[in-house]
């Protein structure tokens, strides 16, 4: 909240000084802004203050006369004194540092915090300078694993219940708690359940001792060893901006920075812990090409580039493809783009994988950002993934804004999830009939609601009811086994509904900097189309594709027919990741040649790449990324990359000029200029704007050349009354590429199941675990089945990448729903 | 003309130490001929030499690869890292050792910082300067060239000229300035016992009064 917007201010005095703070201002706030800073360990500006410690205590006159008060539970009140420097204070606060450290251990020199730490910074600045106590100190058992990634030593923790009410307050995952009374309180876990919560990671960066520590930095290196830059996390869209710290060329540890637009300081464990993939030791150091015998092995760049360039020389435009691009940086997206289409002329790029949403529906919307979505007051329609699955900053937002700042959240949304509990309305339709069930709720708002997709007329009328204030669609697509384009379709009818927007929730890393980059059939860089933005960007590029081209699922279907020579796959896996998977093994089959440019050798490389080029990772090189606003901050280089892996816009410059174009491209800087100047929406971009938005980015608003998206779906046969349709959403750690390299998340992808609604399950007959067999039209999997009371009747839902059989094997891409038959196995 | 006596007068100082006693000595490096004088001059006791790393008289190493003295040498030469110690067969007491410990000696000023910065007193120096090396990867001494043998005493390498007696002098300066680096605790054993040694007795011209020694941050008139 800025002080500017209140119209009213009151006067406190700060050590003699008169300052202006606005009412409901907590004093410890006013006074730090006043330059008086007051010591605190419990108290967290993004967290509702609890006032355990004591270290905040200073001396307050409210008139009635001067007393010792915890200024991080005070209020500012108009003619408030305030005295934080004063012998009273000063007793205060050896007394507190004296009893905090009657049972702290002397662990300093072993303690992963130390050199960070809060407890020995203040009671250096503020503690009494000796102790007086001799007595043995409380004694645990020295730090025990309280979850995969997290470790708890209790003799440090100073009861200060950060990491409690983060876990309870902010993720809404209560499994860690204060117990025991008095000397013997501690934090634990309740028994037998770990603290597995997908934003452990926020308690340890939190905790103002040593007491949490994180597995993948344990005992790694001290503070004074660290170098640090600033950068975007990479493994999702939400771009949580973080603190890269590295030593000796090593990525040690990503720190959350509270950048107030975005993530507020919160990372996902997910995107937390994503620097390990990038160490793991199948990081690619060299180009491979496929020798005779059809192994991969390590070559030179000159020969991987050469074999590429006479691949591409041979081949005609529209037998050229190229697939994937969300994991570049802006400026690769760029480069790669300039190349696949002004210098090979081919339209046949797409940077989603079957798994996202039409261009039009995520850029040709009027759009949203993430404070637009919470504001105080607001309507959030959350018709998209689970956030706390896919975008887990998201969802601490949209959950603070539900709790914290009376947003009503309404959830279209196949089954339930993470934002369930704080929806106040709940419709889940049968796959597929998403379309007739917002055309419904917008019908329903002002006029009669009737029975839509399986759900109840009455609850349709109380969602529209509920439609109140400034809405925002979190707009995504939740489920793989239905098309884009029905989530399409349904936004355009929420579209009509008064005051809306939409926040993509495309998942997928830099997707939205893809996009605005023009790695898309038909697009161009800019937010611009083909046929809307060849003269702008034709006057910098060589040349244009002469019509538009195939998308993923196209690529791959003509890749099997034969009709694609090579096949660029850009840091992207199909064969895990495309929503067919047999469409995706015959069409990387089938291509001429397979070129891949990635970090480490993924199930696509191994099975059907023929050249491959290392490429540098996220702290790897520089440039900047586009998060799902439209926000575009930087990441900045930190460690080298292994072996001779190149930033990948230096390998589309290279290829060019290999194939005899110049693309002009030759540093990070130079690409966004170009692209600036190509790129009306992109006229913020400019250096100047990048340097002051540092920590919140620059936001590129507008929709540029593309326009809504119009209906195009018919309307969804009911299924039989043998099979069941089919659902599949994907969960925070799936059997990705980059889980599968890191050590210590490895374990947590979650194992495969089919979960049916109750009916269905009771008609099944068998116990809740056994395996069964579930089977498509394209292919089957066994899996244990369970019920879920919050899937609509006759459907069934398998979780998408499941360590194990993919779900992919049973979805047909472009296929509206699939149904599926479960049987006893 | 230039007066021939001016140009010997400069020579003066040249000639009158010609007939004074030599200060320097009959040192040949350890490579002496039968025959030969190869003597080491007495050196002060305090003095900075090449480092060891102590062990606790069970064994264990005190190295807990905290980077204290890491983060404190003004050369930047000591690189260290920690580890978790194996519970069933730990490298020092408690969590965490050291799991790398390098001192590179083309860079060591031998200030003694890292000694003095050392919670465990697991670095101290001995005073033993003689060593020369002829390439880098023998001037950056490993943990496992530091630590001290299974006797107590500093590893020898090839290269070092070590007399006899001179490798038991490894904790003076230690012990002279007391753990907690507090005046204070001048000459009082406030140190932990050291393999093959026990708990060493305080230097020449240290008080061995153990009964001033001043309780935990108690004050010492
Ligand atoms: S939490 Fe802080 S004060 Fe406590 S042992 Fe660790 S570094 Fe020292
Ligand atoms: S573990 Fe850390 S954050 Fe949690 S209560 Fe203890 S000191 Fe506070
Ligand atoms: S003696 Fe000084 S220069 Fe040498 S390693 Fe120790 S701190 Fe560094
Ligand atoms: S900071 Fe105020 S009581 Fe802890």
């Amino acid at each position: 909240m800025s002080r500017a917007d209140e119209a009213e201010t009151v006067n406190v005095t700060v050590n003699g000084a008169e300052i202006e703070a606005s009412p409901g201002e907590l004093l410890i706030d006013a006074c730090e802004r006043a330059g008086a800073y007051i010591p605190r360990f419990c108290y967290h500006s993004r967290m509702k203050p609890v006032g355990m410690c004591r270290m905040c205590l200073v001396e307050v006159d409210t008139g009635r006369g001067a007393a010792l008060q915890p200024s991080c539970m005070l209020p500012v009140s108009d003619g408030m004194t305030v005295e934080t420097e004063t012998d009273l204070t000063k007793k205060a606060q050896d007394g507190v540092l004296e009893f905090l450290l009657v049972n702290h251990p002397l662990d300093c020199p072993v303690c992963d915090k130390g050199g960070e730490c809060p407890l020995q910074d203040q009671t250096v600045a503020f503690g009494p300078g000796e102790s007086r106590f001799v007595e043995e100190k409380r004694h645990y058992e020295k730090p025990i694993a309280i979850s995969d990634t997290v470790y708890l030593d209790r003799e440090r923790c100073i009861l200060c219940d950060r990491c409690t009410r983060f876990a309870n307050d902010v993720a809404g995952d209560t499994l860690i708690h204060f117990m025991d009374r008095g000397n013997n309180t501690q934090v634990n876990t309740f028994p037998d359940e770990p603290f597995a919560s997908y934003f452990s990671g926020n308690t340890v960066q939190i905790c103002p001792v040593g007491a949490l520590t994180a597995k993948p930095y344990r005992f790694k290196a001290r503070p004074w060893d660290l170098e640090e830059t600033i950068s975007t996390a990479w493994t999702d869209s939400v771009g949580s901006r973080i603190t890269v710290q590295s030593s000796r060329n090593e990525v040690l540890r990503l720190l959350g920075v509270d950048a107030d637009s975005v993530n507020w300081g919160w990372l996902s464990d997910k995107e937390r812990f994503a620097f390990e993939a990038l160490n793991s030791e199948d990081r690619l150091g060299r180009p491979l090409v496929r020798d005779d015998d059809h192994q991969l092995v390590a070559t030179g760049w000159g020969d991987a580039l050469d074999r590429a360039v006479a691949a591409l020389q041979g081949a005609a435009p529209e037998r050229i493809a190229m697939i994937g691009g969300a994991r570049l940086t802006n400026e690769s997206q760029y480069a790669w783009a300039k190349l696949a289409k002004g210098v090979l002329r081919t339209d046949n790029v797409d940077s989603q994988l079957g798994d996202g949403l039409p261009v039009e529906a995520v850029l040709g919307l009027p759009r949203a950002t993430i404070d637009d979505a919470c504001r105080p007051g607001g309507t959030i329609i959350l018709m998209g993934p689970d956030p706390k699955e896919e975008l887990g900053a998201l969802y601490l937002r949209l959950r603070h804004a539900v709790l914290e700042d009376g947003a009503t959240l309404i959830e279209i949304t196949p089954r339930a999830g993470g934002l369930t509990g704080l929806a106040s309305h709940s419709l889940h339709p049968r796959p597929g009939e998403l379309p007739a069930l917002t055309a419904a709720l917008v019908a329903a708002v002002n006029g009669e609601a009737v029975d839509t997709a399986g759900v109840g007329g009455g609850v349709i009328a109380a969602a529209a009811a509920a439609l109140d204030g400034p809405v925002t669609v979190v707009l995504g697509r939740a489920s793989l086994a239905e098309t884009g384009e029905s989530v399409a379709d349904a936004a355009v009818n929420l579209s009509r509904l008064d005051d809306v927007s939409f926040l993509s929730a495309l998942r997928r890393g830099n997707i939205h900097g893809a996009l605005d980059a023009g790695l898309s059939p038909g697009l161009l860089p800019g937010r611009t189309t083909l046929s809307a933005g060849s003269e702008r960007v034709g006057e910098v590029w060589p040349g244009l594709p002469e019509s538009d081209g195939l998308d993923t699922a196209g690529i791959l279907a003509a890749s099997a027919e034969g009709d694609i020579d090579v096949l660029i796959v850009l840091g992207a896996d199909p064969i895990n990741d495309f929503v067919d998977h047999a469409a995706a093994v015959a069409g990387l089959e089938a291509a001429g040649t397979v070129i891949a440019v990635d970090l480490v050798r993924n199930d696509s490389i191994e099975a059907a790449a023929h050249i491959v080029f290392a490429a540098a990772g996220p702290t790897e090189s520089s440039g900047t990324f586009t998060n799902l606003e439209g926000r575009v901050s930087v990441c900045e280089q930190k460690v080298t990359p292994p072996g001779t892996a190149r930033p990948d816009w230096m390998l589309a410059t290279e290829l060019a000029h290999r194939l005899g174009a110049d693309l002009g491209l030759d540093s990070p800087e130079s690409i966004r200029a170009e692209l600036v100047s190509v790129s009306p929406v992109h006229h913020n971009l400019i250096e100047e704007a990048l340097a002051v938005g540092r920590i919140d980015g620059v936001l590129v608003e507008g929709n540029g050349d593309i326009a809504a998206p119009v209906s195009t779906t018919a309307d969804v046969p009911s299924n039989d009354a043998y099979s069941l349709r089919l659902v599949s959403t994907r969960s925070m750690y799936d059997d990705g590429v980059a889980l599968r390299h890191s050590a210590s998340s490895r374990g947590l992808a979650r194992g495969l199941d089919v979960r049916l609604s109750p009916t269905e399950f009771d008609k099944l007959g068998v116990k809740p675990g056994t395996i069964v067999k579930v089977e498509s039209s394209c292919g089957q999997l066994l899996a244990p089945a369970f019920a879920d009371s919050s899937l609509p009747a006759g459907s069934a839902h398998v979780p998408w990448s499941a360590a194990g059989s993919p779900a992919g094997s049973l979805i047909d891409a472009g296929a509206p729903f699939i149904d599926v038959r479960v049987e006893r196995a | 003309m230039a007066d021939i006596a001016d140009y010997f007068r400069g020579f003066a100082v040249t000639f009158r130490k010609l007939f004074e006693d030599r200060v320097t000595g009959e040192y040949r490096g350890g490579r002496a001929k039968e025959g030969q004088p190869d003597d080491k001059r007495p050196k002060p006791e305090r003095l900075h030499g090449r480092h060891v790393l102590n062990r606790y008289e069970d064994g264990m190493e005190k190295c807990i690869g905290c980077e204290l003295c890491a983060g404190v040498c003004p050369a930047n030469c000591i690189y260290v890292r920690g580890a978790d110690n194996d519970p069933e067969n730990p490298t020092s007491p408690g969590e965490r050792f050291g799991f790398v410990y390098e001192i590179n000696y083309l860079r060591c000023i031998h200030c003694d910082l890292c000694v003095e910065a050392c919670p465990t007193q697991a670095i101290t120096e001995s005073k033993l300067f003689e060593f020369s090396f002829t390439n880098r990867s023998d001037a950056i001494y490993t943990k496992d060239e530091l630590v001290v043998g299974d006797d107590g005493k500093p590893q020898q390498m090839p290269w070092e000229d070590w007399r006899d007696g001179e490798d038991q002098l490894t904790s003076g300066w230690m012990r002279a300035t007391s753990s907690a680096g507090d005046h204070r605790y001048e000459g009082v054993v406030h140190w932990a016992g050291e393999l093959g040694y026990g708990v060493r007795a305080p230097e020449l011209g240290q008080s061995a009064e153990v009964a001033s020694a001043p309780a935990d941050g108690g004050e010492v008139e």
